[in-house]
């Protein structure tokens, strides 16, 4: 790739690329992210919808709040109970309303600091002030 | 607490970057390419199904921590390591360290990290970043992803270090405490490169390699039966973008930083051959770029149906082709 291809102007988010400068030689430069700059309206797009879409299922009793922060946070429920230190068969049934609404204040804890976020954010399934949700300016 | 001078820099991708960094703050002169070429960083790996992973997914580099192991045994660099079952003996042990005035490399989640925007942040086990120092509760981080060192609250750097779950890093630290005076890169080079053959070429494993690139384009038609919907298929379809270009590699999932590697390697040995290769590596390189772009348009337009699945499985396949042959002829050239 040549250096002039390379430039990307996106200040959010900064990389190095490695290319091929004017002399020939190859070496790095900095430069933006691509898909950052291109596409960051449809990954907030995709984020609202996917947000909707489990929220309606924590209405429809179908997932818990577990289940929806493991999807928003991309987790596999093997992944999560390593994080949150249960055996897996107990994370499967906190991925059920009934079995969630039964959890003790420590295992809520537990949760909540794999998911980065507070108890009550936890419990109310409010993403809030969650990063993956909070929109930042635009690039 | 002060702050340990410290020349922060960016790099192409977390573990190079930081190795790198710390070699030359320890006064080694050696660039990330040349890092990342003589541990026999580049590599191919798919996942068409993994109990980490919530989807299929690849890797473009090696084993994470490899190299830093790599570095060491072939270059005689010594460093000083440490894992902690214990959080609070981790977080004393690197503030210790930080009062001797060293800084240190440590291992964390990525999703931590509260100065990567919303974005970016995905819960990784194995990003590497240098902490130079302490202000209050607040470290002082030297993340070779960002332009300028960033703070981290205690709480944060915590919950990155000791997350659970896949390579869970477990307070993980390191730091150079001894570099040979003078190095001859040469037996390196070489090592590295053969190395970086054997992984692509020989290592006989269905999904490493090359293997593993042919394995991608042939199952990558399977993607849509994985996807909950169209939106989550656009997702995981334009994350091929992201994971070749925007993850740390350099561009082209590291085929741009391993052909300057190659470049840099020919002066030294004084190969032309290897010059060859490496602007061959470069246009194979801009292949896998085009690739990224593919995908990110095509998921952006929801034109994800049969055809343009079978169009980006083509594209992916005519790379692994171009890999094998490109990486006998790199076997080659070192004989």
């Amino acid at each position: 790739m040549k250096e002039k291809e390379g430039f990307v102007d996106c200040p959010e988010q900064q990389m190095i690329l490695y290319v091929e400068k004017e002399d020939g030689q190859f070496g790095p430069m900095q430069t933006g992210s691509f898909i950052t700059k291109n596409y960051i309206d449809d990954y907030f797009d995709k984020r609202k919808n996917l947000v909707s879409s489990l929220r309606e299922k924590i209405n429809q009793q179908e997932i818990s709040p577990v289940e929806f922060f493991m999807i928003l946070e991309d987790l596999t429920p093997k992944e999560l109970s390593a994080r949150v230190r249960l055996p897996l068969r107990k994370v499967k049934k906190h991925l059920l309303p009934v079995h969630f609404e039964k959890l003790s204040d420590d295992l809520l804890q537990r949760y909540a600091s794999v998911f980065n976020i507070t108890t009550v954010q936890l419990v109310g399934a409010i993403p809030g002030q969650d990063p993956l949700i909070a929109e930042p300016a635009k690039p | 607490m002060t702050t340990i001078p410290y020349n922060h820099k960016m790099g192409a991708h977390c573990e190079s970057g930081t190795v790198t960094s710390l070699l030359n703050h320890a006064g080694l002169a050696i660039s990330e390419p040349m890092v990342f070429g003589i541990a026999s960083g580049i590599f191919f790996g798919y996942f068409h199904k993994h109990k980490s992973f919530t989807f299929p997914t690849f890797i473009v580099r090696n084993r994470p921590g490899d190299i830093r192991k790599n570095i060491k045994k072939r270059l005689g660099v010594k460093f000083q390591t440490y894992s902690f079952r214990n959080e609070e003996d981790g977080m004393n042990k690197l503030d210790d360290l930080l009062r001797q005035g060293i800084p240190v490399a440590c291992q964390v989640d990525f999703f931590y990290m509260d100065y990567v925007p919303s974005w970016e942040r995905a819960h990784v086990n194995v990003h590497f970043m240098v902490v130079i120092g302490k202000e209050g509760s607040d470290y002082l981080v030297s993340d070779s992803y960002f332009p300028r060192p960033e703070r981290l609250n205690e709480q944060s750097l915590r919950r990155g270090r000791f997350a659970g779950g896949n390579m869970s890093p477990e307070g993980f630290l390191f730091y150079p405490t001894f570099v040979p005076a003078d190095i001859d890169l040469r037996k390196p080079i070489l090592k590295g490169i053969d190395k970086a053959c054997f992984n692509m070429l020989k290592l006989p494993v269905p999904f490493i390699g090359i293997n593993g690139i042919r394995l991608f384009a042939k199952r990558v038609v399977e993607w849509p039966k994985f996807a909950r919907d169209t939106e989550h298929l656009s997702h995981e379809v334009m994350k091929i973008n992201i994971l070749l270009e925007d993850q740390g590699t350099g561009g082209a999932g590291f085929r741009f930083m391993y052909a300057t590697f190659l470049q840099q390697a020919s002066e030294i040995l004084a190969n032309s051959e290897l010059k060859n290769l490496s602007s061959e590596l470069m246009t194979i390189g801009d292949g896998w770029r085009e690739i990224s772009l593919f995908a990110a348009r095509i998921g952006k337009n929801r034109d994800l149906g049969a055809d343009k699945m079978k169009e980006l499985s083509n594209l992916i396949a005519e790379r692994a082709e171009l890999e094998e042959d490109f990486f006998k002829k790199l076997k080659k050239s070192i004989k």
